[in-house]
């Protein structure tokens, strides 16, 4: 028997059932896949909506009971009555009307449909006639005629409401006519019921709005709203994505954090998967209400979308890698939280400050500051070397028109033989013109020359200069720092060298060029060998004791930080000073502490090289030089660089008080011996230092001889954080970063926290790991590479905080200029308006010189000095430098131009000082041309210089401008005065009771009006400010005056006068200088409620009580003539305080309870050395007793007024 | 009991072992080989790699049983007219013929609902590989054609652009298109054979794999710049290869021999031109030469030998002799320019840095 037929007797029905089953399984499966599979947000929505109507139902009770207590307000009632009164008057009116327009809607009804019919109809037929062949119209139009005689028949209810039809029969115009009417009347209706109704509305609105701003949070209506809301939530992506046509945006992010902008301030607790209050899930997170809401009002997702600001991939709605765009073919991801605040420097690159993004503004400051502008370029950093830069081409460029031009005159005014007579004129007439042109350019030149010299004013470099080497550090010192800065000066700017350094921290390789110490040897070579030679002026050791609670108190630690590693205090802005004693000349300290600016020989840009008494002497000129009268090269004419460029300020310190601080700056360190350094005197050396210098940048932190015109040697960082993914060279890293093995260990939980920041590594192979990699280690992604030691990275390891670390991150990523950025740039942030712009360009000098150090400028930023250990007590804030929050509102911008050019106010030198400036000068220039002679100089702006050989002349007596009672230093110390005199020596302006110094800075006027107009912006001011006139006072308001002035709280127990004696115990500015330094409106708001203005402020607030529209003077017992004054009370006293003179203040102080004669010496310099040499204990008791104290001005009070007591921010005696 | 195997499967047990004892000690970075082989644009190509051994496999063993039958079907004159049924042969009591429907039709049913479940489950679970957003300023690397284009791609080493890109694909579609009418041999219709198509499947063979051999060079071995990676090697975006291309005439120019028998000229400009038409002639008479060779030669029995005009089989020289000149000169322009043509470029690039050997101001080959 053969066997059967393998192909015939087989049966397929056992494989068929199994294909045809999966067949259905997969179809399910796809269809679970459309549906869920790839719409996983669905899930998310409906947790969302779950868990927010469950927090919403368990915040109702709350709410209504708040709403409830609202309504039982007296208020409310009578709001809720008047309302409901006004709806009732008008019901009856209001149904008739309603009942008359429910029968016309019903005619209109009737009619709609026939009538519409009709006119498609026609409409059809006139179209006919219109394209329809010139004989066939008239077919058309007797086709209309008919249509518009034919009879319709309409079903119109009858008038009376009964419910009967009346069938009628109407053609087309009675058709089109009723229909007409019956909306006519109806719309007329509608408008009379609506204007019954205005009432009723508004006052109904009343009572809402009164409802709503009584309640905190939202009231069980809206939160029922938000539930019903909930409970029509549409379950898909449309209704939740932003979409803007214009900028090609399209944004999913809210179909998954849908509570985003949810009127509640939901957190993750709110919203966690067991209920509110309960553990929050990754989910619950997701779902909370945005952390900043303000933002979101100046920048509305609705215009900008989220992905705009936080990056990521705002379409992608499957995966959460894939929205957050952390998908590696997603090549911008979303930022980290740490880094959110990139998303800000994309539109606001141009800022300096941008409100509310403060790691982003740190790293702004950290990129400035730290000198990492020294070696990259970064747009709008170095806006003054880039102005001087084309300043300097444009004279350059001048100068050449008018040398082309003086070729033409000569040609056309010797014209060749023959020219015709007429050809001759118009040579002639030419060459005039030419003339008139070359005037013109002249001027101009002229005003540049001017601005060039403002730019080298305000040019500054983070680091020190070098060409003072010789006359400041310790020769044996200079390698030792060069090989390891961070180890004599931890959190030094100067970053650590590490091709040359002799440590190599983090546990990394070691990474020291083979010829590491000799480049070391050789850069020190150069410095030393190319530094200015000369010797400072000799100085003796000054009073320990004197010079710490100078340098506590004067507000050197606005910028400088004193003190070992753990026990630092003060800014970060400039250097610790805790070892200055081990590696610098004393000399040449007391004389940079006594005029940091003071420069020891000036340079000519144009000569590109260090001036000497020669050059001078040469044309028979003193050599001297300073930012006024004698900034030009006598070579040349060029402006010269005649100040350090530095931005240390003249603290106006006397001789003896500089000697004083810098002996307690000596004396906290000994200084060790350091092996000798022979090699730097080797000239092989310092041609190889030379090269070295150029290589590694230095000059872009610091001057340096031969090096003044260097360009940055670093790579351009304005686009950086655009920069492709692929051309950021990980080198040997790559692998590492994509497994995220990171020999760093950055992101490493810090030792003894419980939960590490990251649990597992996390890939850093993208633009944060990168960045953060390289400025942590720059050699890191040199390590393991072959290289020739000329291709070998330069950058140097700069000092970082983690903190610092992530806000150069940020300022990094978020660097991505126009092409990068993930806004149209038409939504940059681009203020047209000055007041804004001024607010930018202002903050930049604020930055620059560190204004914020000592005070406050913004609402809500602390000064580094507010937070000193001196200052925590109530009297200690007393004695802080002014807010100037409102500084713009409270002062004259003429006046603060004025005082930020010269803070002592001791007024500016008169033609006949100039002249005795100058004279005194040439008489020194003989001996000053001698090579021998220690050049000395005076950069200060308003300074006499005494000469060349300062250590053998005798100091010239320095006129002392308006202020002869200032003591003149150079005669009155008997330590031996060598340096300059001072000008407004020991003075403070405004505020003489502060120990605070409001140090002079040389602005230029540019950087003065840049500054003051940043006043007037930040507070808002017009500009420009034209004084209103004052009104004088007639002799009766001035009686009033004076008798509100002194009675209650007198005004000059606290505010000085210039008398010695009273002000020793005043702690407020003098009444003499509002007049021309305050703005009346101000000062009106400022009577009324100092406290608003400056929180904390000693001055009492309550001196006035509001009687219907005038202030009245706040006394229990007001003097009579006060009562009998009907003006307002502090506008008087405003316009009294502004039109004080010292006449009418003397006769103020003779009625004013007078102070016990003070005990001190009366001299302000005497009482601080008599008085400040003790701890700040002692400090602040002193201070203590000057508070204003309402019992003892009473107990003292010559006046009989009874005890009064104003309302003061701060208990009294606290 | 001994395990018996047979000869073939030792051969490929063998082949099995070296693979796996190469990969275990060539391979350095596994992880490479795995991104690579998972990349979802991958799986096709990852899947040829099994796939295209397999039916080879399954085709030869098919036509070696048909080949065994047909053998037997023609020694036995009564079993003649059963031809018809080559894959389980006739036996008495069968039918002679069987219906397409059903017996065809639910086969093929089958296979398409097969497919389908295979294409729904691989579009379920692997989603279209979408990339960066485009930027001209910036492409990726290595910038990869789909899959099936990776030989076209791949061509561009070898070849000139137009070459490889125009030319080339145009002679293999014409050629493909051609194969119907070069073709003189009745037999081998609708069954698997190799014995009666001994050379068609051979060349067919050989063009396909060629083929697939470069989707798999382009897939696996070409990493960022195109640069020849070993399977298993790192793909190190900063790699660095030094690797200069001349042309024939250069390189025969400057060699040691081109020296001492002063042939500089050659490098010089008509001469270039000339000698590049030379060489391409030449290696068109040697190639068409080589594939008589393979017509007529009896693989089992390699003898060196005159060439002969007619092979000795019978059933080849009857074919042969029904092949007319213009088909078989149309067939060995085809299977020159493109079956020789391609590999002998592949080992000139690779092995000896030849860059072009016809250097003309039109084209270069």
């Amino acid at each position: 028997m053969p066997a059967q037929d393998p192909i015939v007797s087989r049966s397929t029905s056992g494989i068929m059932l199994v294909c045809a089953l999966l067949l259905t399984a997969t179809l399910a499966w796809s269809l679970y896949d459309e549906a869920f599979g790839q719409r996983p947000w669905k899930g998310i929505q409906q947790q969302f909506v779950s868990r927010y109507t469950k927090y919403l139902r368990s915040i109702k009770a709350q709410a209504g009971k708040t709403e409830a207590e609202v309504k039982q307000d007296p208020e409310y009632q009578t709001l809720e009555g008047e309302a409901q009164s006004a709806l009732d008057a008008v019901k009856p009116q209001t149904a008739d009307i309603d009942k008359k327009v429910v029968q016309i809607q019903r005619e209109l009804d009737a009619v709609t449909e026939p009538f519409q019919n009709q006119r498609g109809k026609l409409t059809v037929i006139n179209y006919n006639v219109e394209i329809a062949h010139p004989n066939a119209k008239d077919k058309y139009r007797k086709q209309a005629q008919q249509k518009r005689a034919e009879q319709v028949e309409v079903d119109l209810p009858a008038a009376d409401g009964s419910g009967k039809i009346n069938t009628q029969k109407m053609n087309y115009d009675q058709l089109e006519k009723l229909f007409n009417d019956l909306r006519d009347e109806k719309a007329k209706l509608l408008g009379e019921k609506a204007e019954l109704l205005k009432q009723p509305t508004e006052l109904g609105k009343k009572r809402d709005d009164y409802l709503k701003h009584h309640m905190t949070g939202l009231g069980p209506g809206q939160i029922d709203g938000l539930i019903r809301k909930m409970d029509q939530f549409d379950y898909s992506i449309l209704p939740h994505q932003i979409s803007v046509n214009e900028f090609n945006i399209v944004d999913r992010c809210e179909v998954c954090h849908v509570g985003i902008r949810e009127p509640l301030d939901l957190r993750a607790e709110d919203l966690a998967p067991g209920g509110p209050g309960k553990k929050p899930d990754s989910l619950a997170r997701a779902f909370v209400s945005h952390p900043k809401k303000e933002i979101l009002q100046i920048h509305a997702p609705d215009k900008f979308g989220c992905a705009g600001c936080h990056w990521g991939n705002g379409r992608a709605t499957t995966s959460e890698e894939k929205g957050h765009g952390r998908h590696k073919f997603w090549l911008w991801p979303m930022f980290e939280k740490e880094n959110t605040e990139a998303g800000c420097q994309q539109c606001h690159a141009k800022d300096r400050v941008t409100q509310g993004a403060d790691t982003l503004n740190l790293g702004r400051d950290l990129f400035y500051q730290r000198g990492c502008m020294g070696c990259h370029r970064y747009e709008g950093f170095d806006r003054e070397s880039d102005s001087l830069g084309n300043t300097r081409q444009s004279i350059a460029q001048l100068e050449d028109q008018i040398t082309g031009n003086q070729k033409q005159i000569r040609l056309d005014e010797n014209p060749p033989e023959g020219t015709t007579d007429e050809d001759a004129r118009k040579m002639l007439a030419q060459s005039e013109a030419l003339k008139v042109t070359n005037s013109v350019l002249a001027a101009r030149i002229d005003q540049l020359n001017l601005q060039s010299r403002y730019l080298m004013q305000d040019q500054k470099k983070v680091g020190p200069n070098l060409k003072d080497v010789r006359l400041k550090l310790r020769k044996e010192w200079i390698p030792v720092w060069l090989a390891n800065p961070q180890g004599f000066r931890p959190g030094t700017k100067m970053p650590t060298f590490w091709r040359f350094a002799e440590h190599q921290d983090n546990g990394g390789p070691n990474m020291r060029d083979a010829d590491g110490k000799d480049q070391i040897e050789a850069i020190a070579a150069y410095l030393w060998q190319d530094g200015f030679d000369g010797k400072v002026p000799e100085q003796q050791r000054g009073d320990v004791g004197h010079g710490k609670e100078l340098f506590e108190s004067r507000g050197c630690l606005g910028c400088h930080s004193i003190g070992d590693e753990d026990n630092k205090i003060g800014g970060t802005f400039a250097a610790n000073l805790q070892k200055v004693g081990e590696k610098a000349n004393f000399d040449y300290i007391v004389r940079w502490i006594h005029n940091p600016r003071e420069r020891w020989a000036p340079y000519c840009p144009k000569e590109k090289r260090d001036l000497t008494s020669e050059d001078y002497a040469k044309h028979n000129l003193p050599f001297v030089f300073d930012t006024e009268l004698h900034s030009r090269c006598p070579n040349d004419g060029a402006e010269l660089q005649v100040q350090n460029m530095t931005v240390m300020p003249n603290f106006r310190l006397s001789e003896t008080d500089a000697r004083d601080i810098a002996s307690y700056l000596f004396s906290l360190s000994t200084p060790p011996q350091y092996d000798a350094a022979a090699f730097m005197d080797s000239p092989e050396l310092r041609d190889k230092g030379q090269t070295l210098i150029k290589q590694y940048g230095c000059a872009g932190c610091h001057e340096i001889k031969g090096f003044e015109d260097e360009q940055r040697i670093g790579k351009e960082l304005t686009v950086e954080g655009a920069t492709p993914i692929e051309r950021l060279d990980f080198a040997l890293l790559t692998k590492k970063a994509e497994e995220g093995i990171d020999p760093l260990n950055l992101h490493a939980a810090p030792e003894g926290s419980p939960a590490p920041a990251h649990k597992e590594e996390k890939p850093w192979y993208n633009h944060k790991g990168f960045f953060e990699h390289k400025i942590t280690e720059p050699s890191i992604y040199d390590q393991g590479k072959e290289k020739d030691p000329k291709d070998r990275l330069r950058m140097p390891r700069p000092y970082l905080t983690p903190e610092w670390r992530n806000a150069l991150t940020t300022f990094l990523l978020g660097s991505v200029g126009a092409e990068g950025s993930n806004v149209p740039q038409s939504l940059f942030y681009n203020p047209e308006d000055t007041r804004r712009q001024d607010i930018q360009n202002g903050w930049w000098v604020i930055k620059k010189y560190n204004c914020v150090g000592c005070h406050q400028v913004q609402v809500g930023q602390r000064s580094v000095v507010m937070d000193l250990p001196f200052y925590q007590t109530p009297e200690g804030k007393d004695l802080l430098p002014p807010r100037l929050t409102s500084e713009g509102a409270r002062v004259d911008p003429a006046w603060l131009l004025r005082f930020l050019h010269d803070p002592s106010l001791s007024g500016e030198k008169t033609p006949a000082e100039n002249a005795a400036i100058t004279n005194a000068a040439i008489t020194n220039a003989e001996q000053a041309a001698k090579p021998a002679a220690a050049p000395a100089a005076s950069a200060n702006n308003s300074q006499a210089a005494s000469g060349a050989a300062a250590g053998r002349m005798p100091a010239l007596p320095a006129p002392a401008g308006g202020t002869p009672a200032v003591p003149v230093s150079s005669g009155s110390n008997p330590g031996g005065g060598h340096l300059k005199a001072q000008p407004g020596l020991d003075r403070n302006g405004v505020r003489p009771y502060l120990k605070f110094r409001m140090p002079t800075f040389n602005f230029s006027p540019n950087e003065l009006q840049t500054l003051v107009r940043f006043f007037m912006a930040m507070s808002g001011q017009q500009e420009p400010y034209i004084k209103e006139p004052m009104q004088p006072l007639t002799e009766q308001e001035k009686l009033v005056a004076r008798q509100m002035f002194t009675s209650g709280t007198p005004c000059l127990k606290c505010h000085i006068t210039g008398d010695p004696t009273h002000d020793a115990k005043a702690i407020a500015p003098n009444f003499l200088l509002s007049g021309e330094r305050l703005k009346p409106e101000w000062t009106f708001r400022w009577l009324l409620d100092p406290s608003q203005i400056s929180p904390g402020t000693a001055m009492p607030t309550g001196l006035f009580r509001k009687e219907g529209e005038r202030w009245v003077i706040n006394l229990p017992n007001p003097p009579a003539s006060a009562n009998a004054y009907l003006d307002d009370h502090a506008r008087l006293l405003v316009r009294y305080m502004l039109q004080m003179t010292p006449d009418e203040q003397r006769r103020l102080l003779a009625t004013a309870p007078v102070a016990p004669p003070a005990a001190k010496p009366p001299a302000q310099n005497a009482r601080l050395k008599t008085k400040g040499r003790g701890s700040e204990v002692a400090f602040n008791k002193g201070r203590r007793a000057r508070r204003p104290s309402i019992a003892a001005a009473n107990a003292g009070g010559t006046l009989a007024v009874p005890v009064l007591v104003p309302r003061f921010t701060r208990p009294a005696g606290m | 009991m001994a395990i018996r195997l047979s000869k073939g499967k030792l051969i490929t047990l063998g082949v099995v072992a070296l693979v796996v004892v190469l990969a275990i000690f060539m391979v350095e970075d596994w992880h490479q080989l795995w991104v690579i082989s998972s990349a979802p644009d991958n799986v096709p190509i990852v899947a040829m790699l099994f796939l295209v051994p397999f039916f080879t496999w399954l085709g030869i063993k098919q036509s070696n049983a048909n080949d065994r039958l047909i053998e037997e079907l023609e020694a036995d004159p009564k079993l003649a007219k059963t031809h018809h049924r080559k894959a389980e042969p006739w036996r008495p009591g069968w039918a002679r013929e069987i219906h397409v429907w059903p017996y065809l039709v639910r086969i093929e049913f089958l296979a398409a609902v097969i497919v389908t479940v295979v294409l729904f489950v691989w579009s379920i679970t692997l989603n279209a590989p979408l990339e960066e957003p485009a930027n001209p300023n910036l492409t990726m690397n290595p910038s990869k054609a789909p899959w099936y284009f990776l030989g076209l791609q791949e061509m561009l080493v070898y070849f000139d652009p137009w070459i490889a890109g125009v030319v080339m694909p145009s002679i293999i579609m014409v050629g493909l298109m051609v194969f119907p009418y070069v073709d003189s041999n009745p037999l081998g219709n609708g069954y698997y054979t190799l014995k009666q198509r001994r050379f068609a499947v051979g060349m067919f063979g050989w063009g396909f794999l060629m083929w697939i051999l470069l989707i798999v060079i382009g897939t696996f071995i070409r990493g960022p710049g195109w640069i020849w990676f070993w399977p298993g090697q790192t793909w190190d975006h900063n790699a660095v290869v030094f690797d200069k291309n001349v042309d024939l005439h250069d390189w025969i120019a400057t060699s040691r021999i081109g020296k001492a028998l002063h042939l500089g000229f050659l490098s010089n400009n008509p001469f270039k031109f000339l000698f590049g038409f030379f060489v391409v002639s030449g290696f068109f008479v040697l190639g068409a030469l080589f594939f008589h060779w393979l017509m007529t030669v009896d693989f089992k029995r390699i003898t060196f030998r005159p060439l002969r005009l007619f092979p000795k089989d019978p059933f080849e020289q009857k074919l042969l002799a029904r092949t007319s000149l213009l088909q078989y000169v149309t067939f060995q322009f085809f299977a020159v320019s493109v079956l020789l043509a391609m590999p002998v470029k592949l080992i000139l690039r690779l092995a000896l840095t030849i860059k072009y050997v016809w250097v003309t101001p039109w084209f270069n080959i």
